[in-house]
Parts: structure tokens; sequence; C-alpha cells
């Protein structure tokens, strides 16, 4: 028992496979688009990377803490709008990114602040319905252009590398973060307030606060990959950015990828954003069909996702060998 | 506002409330029984839209008597469903977010069922009745609503009888009451929960079709009218069958007379927002807050 690393979770990969990989995936998305160099191309890199940025968020909330959210589409919009509406003001973009998160992080508190009373599924519902809220209120608001969308002008050519490389940094900001809470004591009373809230209030969690915090956390990263979002496509319009179809986006990438890992929503996010991107762009009649079976596939056969199954592979393999 | 402005909108209140507790049932005895909050009733009101729609476009069958037809029909896929998917989920006493999820997902397939099957342009069904009117005194009513209303509270009836008069519906009352009380006595449960999931079901596509005399749609309708389910359901207090109707007129009311407070553009946001707001406040439905003010009085 003295030996430190008899300790760790033997389904986890050792440490210096995943710090290997973590090293290996940040050179190639680097080297990669100046490589390939096509502006398509790294598009498609750009929009996966914030998808994965939001799946890791989301997964703070939904995965580490239980607490299933429809409603992230919120904090995507908002970071949107505040980043849009800063660029305008002749903000500093990436001060007006700070803005979106922190705008976005107080929105989730005063969000949080009523509906974190609910437990479960009834905090679920309440999401479907503080999104939908959020939406029809948007479209219907004039300073912002309402139903029409909201413009961007910046004074300085458009540089697809630096829209990218920001992309990049945002992912790897929420990949650090998701894994320090993971690792942290406030990831594991997270962890505690998934399995049982009331057992976590007993041995001294504060289930409220804690979901507050995380809640904060996972509203900033949105925001800021909103409002990432905003600047590179220079438009956003409530349908979009705040439409239930984003929020819908935001919870099915950790799920694809697998619920309360840290690995499982850079998964999903790769996943989904390929998929997105790519298939869909060639069936768009097919889309919500591959999702809803997908999500019904994973509930009712492999509730670890994708990353669930490839270990549970592992594992079996393993343990035929011995 | 005249007397007959009031008059005109307590009626219509009235009628809105009559569709909007036949829509919100089926979620009622789902839940009740299985504890599931099923998200993809959207999907299935969907359905019946479309099954009226297309009985009345290619055998001209009247829509209300083809939204009666949806209920057979849709019963079926129901218990179908209900086989195939619901019947693996594990038991449990609340509501599952595994469940939630992949009732969800089944709300995704069906959608994009719909828009293969049927494309997005918008449908609507026209019939002579559309825009017909009945006069009562000055309060003029239109009388698809009308039809609309009084089927709806038939079949509510029916449900009623049904579930206080046969052997099903003592076993769904059981099941809704204590499960496992209901297990020791000797119900089956399977069955019950199979027939229940299709009369949820069967009441979805029943309430799709007669909203499909009201309204246009296109598959992603039902969304809106989700939402509007679950505030009623919460307000009824989430399994009592006859809490549905009191909630349906609540909401039926606070939508009809907020038009005179906030623009018609914020009428969505009314209801989504109540929903947080009932959710929070009254957890228990209207039953437990009168249960308090007999307490505190």
């Amino acid at each position: 028992m003295t030996a430190a690393p008899a300790m760790e979770n033997p389904r986890r990969a050792p440490k210096w496979i995943t710090g290997a990989l973590l090293v290996a995936g940040i050179i190639l998305l680097v080297v990669l688009p100046l490589v390939i160099g096509s502006t398509n191309f790294v598009r498609l890199l750009f929009l996966t990377l914030l998808w994965v940025t939001t799946s890791i968020a989301w997964n703070l909330l939904g995965g580490f803490a239980g607490q299933v959210s429809f409603g992230f589409a919120v904090f995507y919009g908002v970071g949107a709008y505040t980043t849009a509406l800063a660029i305008n003001g002749k903000i500093n973009p990436f001060l007006a990114f700070v803005m979106g998160a922190v705008a976005a992080a107080i929105i989730s508190v005063l969000l949080g602040l009523p509906t974190f009373r609910l437990r479960g599924p009834y905090f679920a519902i309440a999401t479907i319905g503080i999104s939908e809220a959020v939406r029809v209120v948007m479209t219907n608001v004039g300073f912002t252009g309402g139903a029409s969308g909201y413009r961007i002008l910046e004074a300085r050519p458009f540089e697809q590398f630096e829209h990218y490389f920001t992309a990049l940094a945002l992912a790897i900001i929420a990949l650090v973060v998701s894994a320090k809470i993971a690792d942290a004591k406030f990831g594991l009373g997270l962890k505690a307030i998934r399995q049982d809230e009331d057992a976590a209030a007993d041995v001294g969690v504060n289930p409220f606060t804690n979901k507050l915090a995380v809640h904060a956390i996972a509203a900033a990263l949105t925001g800021a990959a909103g409002g990432v979002f905003a600047r590179y496509a220079a438009f956003i319009h409530p349908n979009g950015v705040f439409g239930f179809q984003t929020g819908v986006h935001i919870l099915l990438m950790p799920v694809i990828g697998g619920i309360a890992t840290v690995w499982g929503p850079v998964v999903g996010g790769f996943v989904f954003g390929i998929v997105e991107e790519e298939i869909v762009a060639s069936f768009p009649q097919i889309h919500l069909l591959l999702y809803g079976s997908l999500l019904i596939l994973i509930i009712m056969f492999e509730p670890g996702g994708i990353l669930g199954g490839v270990r549970e592979v592992i594992r079996r393999y393993r343990g035929r060998k011995h | 506002m005249t007397l007959t402005d009031f008059a005109s909108l307590l009626v219509s209140a009235l009628l809105l409330a009559g569709i909007y507790s036949i829509m919100s049932v089926g979620m009622t005895v789902i839940y009740g029984v299985m504890k599931i909050v099923n998200l993809a009733h959207a999907g299935f009101m969907m359905l019946g839209a479309y099954f009226a729609w297309e009985m009345y476009a290619r055998f001209n069958i009247d829509p209300i008597l083809a939204a009666l037809l949806a209920f057979p029909v849709m019963f079926v896929i129901g218990g179908a469903v209900h086989w195939v998917l619901v019947r693996r989920l594990p038991h449990s006493d609340e509501p599952t977010l595994q469940s939630l999820l992949l009732m969800f997902g089944l709300w995704l397939l069906l959608q994009n069922i719909g828009y293969l099957i049927w494309g997005n342009t918008d449908r609507s069904i026209f019939t002579p009745r559309t825009l017909s009117v009945v006069h009562v005194g000055p309060i003029a009513i239109s009388t698809v609503r009308l039809v609309v209303f009084g089927v709806a509270i038939a079949c509510l009836v029916l449900l009623e009888v049904v579930v206080n008069y046969t052997w099903f519906g003592r076993s769904l009352r059981a099941l809704i009451q204590n499960r496992y009380a209901g297990l020791i006595v000797g119900v089956y449960e399977d069955a019950t929960a199979g027939l229940t999931f299709g009369l949820g079901i069967g009441f979805a596509g029943l309430a799709g079709g007669l909203l499909a005399s009201l309204y246009s749609f296109d598959p992603d309708f039902g969304r809106a009218f989700l939402i509007r389910a679950f505030v009623i359901i919460v307000l009824g207090g989430l399994d009592s069958i006859s809490g549905v109707a009191l909630g349906a007129l609540v909401l039926a009311l606070v939508e009809t007379f907020s038009i005179l407070f906030v623009p018609a553009g914020y009428q969505l946001a009314i209801s989504f927002g109540l929903l947080v707001v009932v959710l929070i406040v009254l957890p228990g439905g209207i039953a437990s807050l009168l249960a308090k003010m007999r307490r505190v009085a």
C-alpha cells in the first residue's frame, strides 16, 4: 500500500502515455494546419476545437457533477454577443473574449441560484425552459438586432491562423482546467455530489456552492468559445448561437465520447466536429437521425461512450492474455 | 377592457386549456407509472399531426376523425417502443438521467424521420371549418377550437373512466401510488407499463392530430408544446391525472391574459419562464400549495 502507483486507478492509462499522446496531439494540431494550409481544413479544425472546448466545459457540470443541462447555448450565446458588442466598441478582441467569459459566468450564477435547488432531471427540464426563454427574448430585443442578427466589424484583415490558434489555446486551457479539477479535492467533491447529494452534504461538501462554482467555470469556457466563434463568423443571430440545437450539440459530444472522464469529451468533441462539419455537410438529411440513434445506442449499450467502449475492449484483451 | 373582451379571453383560455390538458395527460401517465420524463412526447405529437394531415390530404378523412384514428396507431407504436427500448431501462423511483437522454435521443430520431418524409415546409390543415365562427351572444368562438375542445374533454372523461373502472386502470393507479406494494399484490408490471406507455404515446398522437387542426406544423413541431406540457404536469403535481386539467387551465389563463401586458413576441418566453418559476416555487404542484394554505389557515 505504500507504493503510490499501486493506488492508481488501474483503468487509467499510465501517466507517460497520456502525456506523450497530449504532446503529440498538440504538435500535430500546430503543425498539420501549417503544412496542409487549405482554408477549408483549417476551418474544420477551428470549429472542431471550439466544439471540443464546449464539450469539455459541459462535462465539468454534466459529467463530473452529474447535472445534465440542455441550456449551454445560453452561455455560448452570451459569450458570443458580449464579445461582439465589445469588439464593435473597439475593445481588443482578446480582452473581449475574457469579457464574454466573465459575462457568461455571471449569467450562470444568476441562473444557478434558483435552478440548483432542483435535482437531476428537474434541473435538466428547467434548463430547457431557460434556454428557450432566453432565445425568444434575444430574438425580440432591439439593441442586438433581434432576430435579424448582429454583425461584427473589425478594422483589420482576416487572419485565419490567428483565429485557429486562439481556438487551440482555448481548447488547451479547457483541457488543463478539466484535468486539474478531476485531480483536485474540488473534483472529488463534485464526484460525491454526482453519486449522492445528501451523502456529499453529510461529509461536508456543500452541493449548492460547488455546483454554482463548477457551473460558472463551465459557463466561462463556453462563453469564451462563443466569443471566439463570433469573431470568426463576424455575424451571429439568436437562432444560431442561442439555438436549442447548439445546446443539444454541446450535450451530445461528451455523451458520445464518454461522460465524467477527462478525455471522453475531447474524443467526443473531435468525433462530433468532424462528423458535423464533414459527414453532415454531405448528408444533411440524416444528421439528427445519426445523433439520435447514437444517443440511444450509447445509453442502452455503452453508457461510458466511445472511451468507455475502448476501455472495455482493452480490458477484455488484457483479461484474455493473463 | 370591456366585459365582452374579458369574456372572450376567458372562453378562449378555457378552450385552450382543453387541448393543453389532452397533450399533457400522456406525459403524466407515463411519468406516474414509470417515472420517465418523456422528452420524445413532442416527436410523437409531431407524428400525430402528420398522420392527421396525411389522412386528410390523401383520403379526405375529416381531420378530427383522423386525430382520433391516430390514437390506436400511436398506441401500437408506443407499445413497440416500450417493448424495444424503455423496458430495458433499469427501474427507478426517481426519473433517471439515462431515461431522460434515451427519450431525448428518440425525439431527435423522430424529428429526423419527420424531415426525411415530409421535408421542412410548414403544413397546415385547412377545412371549411377552419375559418367558421359560432356566435354566442356578443362572443365569437372559433368552431374548430370548440370541436377540438369537445373531443379533448370527451377523451379525458373516457380516460378517467378507464383509469377508475377497469382492471388495467386499477393496476395503473397501483403502480403510480406505490410500485412495490403493487408488485406484492400481484400487479403485472411489464404489461401494465407497456400498456401505459402505449396509452401515453396514443394521447400524444391524438393531441398532435388535434393541434394540427389549429396550428401549422413542421417536424420540429411540438418543442414549444413540450415545454408547456412540462409546466402543466408540474403544476398538476406530476402524476395526478385530474391535476393535469387544473394545470392546463392555469397555464391557459396565464398565457391568454398575458397578452394584455406583454408584447406577443415574448409570449413563448412567458410559458418557458413559467416552467422554471413553477419548478422552483411549486415543485409539488397546485395541490401542495392548497395543502400548505390549509395548514397555515
